[in-house]
């Protein structure tokens, strides 16, 4: 009944609620469109950054990760792929090992990190050896063959078919010496890693390092981040059968995770602040609304109806109005959101700049039920809570002397 | 030489004098540096045949290889592996400032590259610049002797090195201890924030080639304090002749010797 008649008092001025709820329509829609965006571009960053070398998550030895000592093996790699593939959301797994060593060309000697990687397994998780400028990424029937950065390529000042000796420690600290055929050029667009890598197939790194079958690290992917983060307590669990460590995307790139906190602390902020001045505007209109019609209120009071229920009522159709307000809102922000969601926003003269990190050079908003509901939530309890403002306002009221006002 | 070193051990006793009165002074840096001098002149004279055995110890697994060195004046020196099979032909060759390396399998020499000397050398604790500069301590720091102390056998100088400004080198600072009769006790080698990362140390002192030694050293990094690299000098010569060729890259590649 209450409820019915705050609906009623709510459309007795069309035109003054429509305005109000179209004020009300804009903040909430700006939420959906921020938040929406902001979480969209860091799934991009993280999944674009992740897919380039590392894989959405790796299995390593103890310790490798802070101390990365070549002796620090993953024994018998295969029985842990095959029992990571079997998990929902995993859907390729691929081994690597790392080596430290000389490349040279003649005279030109130059210090990398060879990765030894399986050719058919590994642009599975990581696009960096598909990444190819020149000549072809590494095949499966590849032996000696090398895939060298472009910096490094530059460096050497080698050519596709040239010889290229690899002299560096192997695992038991002998010398793993090797000459390779160089069949590929790759450029994954961040200097460090085409300065500095160089790819030879893993049975070939095998023989070259004497690793006797174990690998440095097994990296997972999926058809999503998210997918991957939601079986990471089965893999820790493989990790732990395996002795091996299990390592997410955050741990593996700390500094990802740091510069996404810190975004989001300062988007929050903002956030923050944009919600608390729209409620406080939206109550203080209301508010106004509510002195208005005191008159209205004291005769309601003489007709008999409770102060407790007038109250009740005056609180509904607040709760009603940004219901409305924020309701609008919500669809005009999906809408919008939807839009970029086809177009994505590219950010003018920074293509570059996100190059370097491997990011693509157009962002898209992602939606999820979460990011759509977390600002016009916050908007709509703040005015429900303070709607007890003019709860209290009516409460005070009494019948004659509000009549009179 | 070896008349000068009963000289050093009375200049030492008078130094280790001043030392109580702790007067630093010019003439104690130049007597530092003249006891690094008779060191590295012990340790290598002006010509020096060795065979060393070297012990790698690693967390994984115990290495020992064989390897027979020839060095002439402070800038040539040559290393060739013998043993095991799996190590045996690798060589490393030092000749005018820089470092070559010859791998049998690859049947190359490769010249390495700055930026490779710090890297470990044949898997040890000890880096391609320990091969390299361990003789650049003397001209490249400023040395000071802060304390004389009685060890096994004599008297001992114990000397800190610090790098001179402008001077690309790896450590911040060296303690160096080398007994009055000029053998090498230990090396103590600090980063530049003066935490000590390693530490050489002799663990046996006997005599080779005709003088005392250090025949048996041990190199351990602080952090990893279960591994080390011991350097076990079997057979040594001393002021030899040894034939031009013998440090040339040609000999690196086609051994002669």
């Amino acid at each position: 009944m209450i409820f019915a008649i705050a609906w009623r008092n709510v459309w007795r001025q069309p035109t003054r609620t429509i305005l109000s709820v179209t004020g009300m329509a804009f903040t909430p829609m700006l939420l959906v469109f921020m938040v929406s965006f902001q979480f969209g571009s860091y799934d991009t960053m993280k999944a674009s950054m992740l897919r380039i070398n590392d894989g959405f998550g790796q299995f390593q030895a103890h310790g490798y990760l802070d101390e990365p000592d070549m002796a620090k093996t993953v024994t018998s790699p295969s029985k842990i792929m095959d029992a990571a593939l079997a998990l929902p959301g995993i859907t390729a797994a691929a081994p690597r090992a790392n080596g430290f060593g000389l490349l040279a060309n003649g005279e030109r000697s130059f210090a990398a990190a060879v990765v030894g990687l399986d050719p058919a397994a590994d642009p599975e998780v990581a696009k960096i050896s598909t990444m190819i400028k020149s000549g072809r990424a590494l095949s499966p029937e590849d032996d000696a063959s090398i895939v060298l950065g472009e910096g490094l390529a530059r460096n050497l000042r080698v050519d596709l078919g040239d010889p290229v000796t690899l002299l560096g420690s192997a695992v038991d600290g002998s010398v793993a010496a090797d000459v390779l055929t160089l069949v590929g050029i790759f450029g994954a667009g961040v200097p460090e890693l085409d300065r500095q890598i160089a790819q030879m197939p893993l049975s070939r790194f095998n023989e070259t390092f004497f690793m006797d079958g174990d690998v440095h690290l097994i990296a997972v992917s999926g058809p999503s981040l998210p997918s991957v983060e939601a079986a990471e307590q089965q893999l820790t669990h493989i990790a732990n059968d395996f002795e091996v460590t299990y390592l997410d995307w955050a741990e593996l790139r700390p500094e990802v995770r740091q510069a996404i906190s810190l975004d989001q602390s300062t988007a929050m902020l903002m956030y923050g602040t944009l919600v608390v001045v729209v409620v406080f505007v939206i109550l203080n209109t209301l508010y106004m609304s509510v002195l208005e019609r005191t008159r209205e209120f004291g005769m309601l009071l003489a007709l008999g109806m409770k102060p407790g229920q007038i109250g009740r009522m005056v609180w509904a159709e607040m709760i009603f109005l940004s219901l409305l307000g924020t309701g609008s809102g919500i669809i005009l922000g999906i809408a919008l959101t939807a839009y970029f969601q086809n177009v994505g926003i590219g950010i003018e003269g920074m293509g570059d700049v996100y190059a370097e990190w491997g990011l693509p050079s157009r962002f898209y908003p992602v939606m999820t039920l979460e990011r759509v509901l977390v600002g016009p939530a916050a908007i709509v309890g703040s005015i429900a809570l303070l709607g007890i403002i003019p709860y209290r306002r009516v409460l005070g009221l009494e019948p004659v002397k509000a009549m009179a006002s | 030489m070896a008349g000068e070193i009963p000289r050093r051990r009375l200049l030492g006793q008078i130094w280790g004098a001043l030392v109580v009165a702790s007067l630093p002074s010019m003439s104690m840096a130049q007597d530092a540096r003249d006891i690094l001098r008779a060191a590295f002149d012990n340790w290598r004279a002006d010509s020096s045949y060795a065979k060393v055995e070297m012990t790698v110890k690693r967390s994984n697994g115990t290495r020992t290889m064989t390897f027979e060195s020839w060095t002439e004046g402070e800038d040539r020196a040559l290393v060739r592996f013998v043993a095991p099979a799996r190590d045996a032909g690798n060589a490393t060759l030092q000749l005018d400032g820089s470092t070559y390396v010859f791998n049998p399998r690859l049947n190359q020499i490769i010249k390495l590259p700055a930026s490779a000397m710090s890297q470990s050398w044949m898997g040890s604790d000890f880096s391609y610049d320990d091969l390299a500069r361990s003789e650049g301590v003397i001209d490249d720091y400023t040395h000071r002797l802060i304390q004389t102390r009685s060890v096994s056998g004599g008297q001992a100088y114990v000397i800190e090195s610090v790098p001179k400004r402008g001077v690309p080198v790896v450590w911040g600072k060296q303690v160096l201890t080398v007994r009055s009769d000029g053998v090498l006790i230990s090396v103590e080698y600090f980063d530049q924030l003066g935490a000590r990362v390693r530490e050489m140390r002799a663990d046996r002192i006997g005599n080779l080639g005709g003088r005392p030694y250090p025949v048996e050293m041990t190199m351990r990094r602080d952090d990893e304090p279960g591994e080390y690299t011991t350097v076990r000098t079997v057979d040594a010569r001393f002021n030899i002749d040894i034939p031009s060729y013998l440090f040339t890259r040609s000999n690196l590649q086609n051994p002669r010797n």
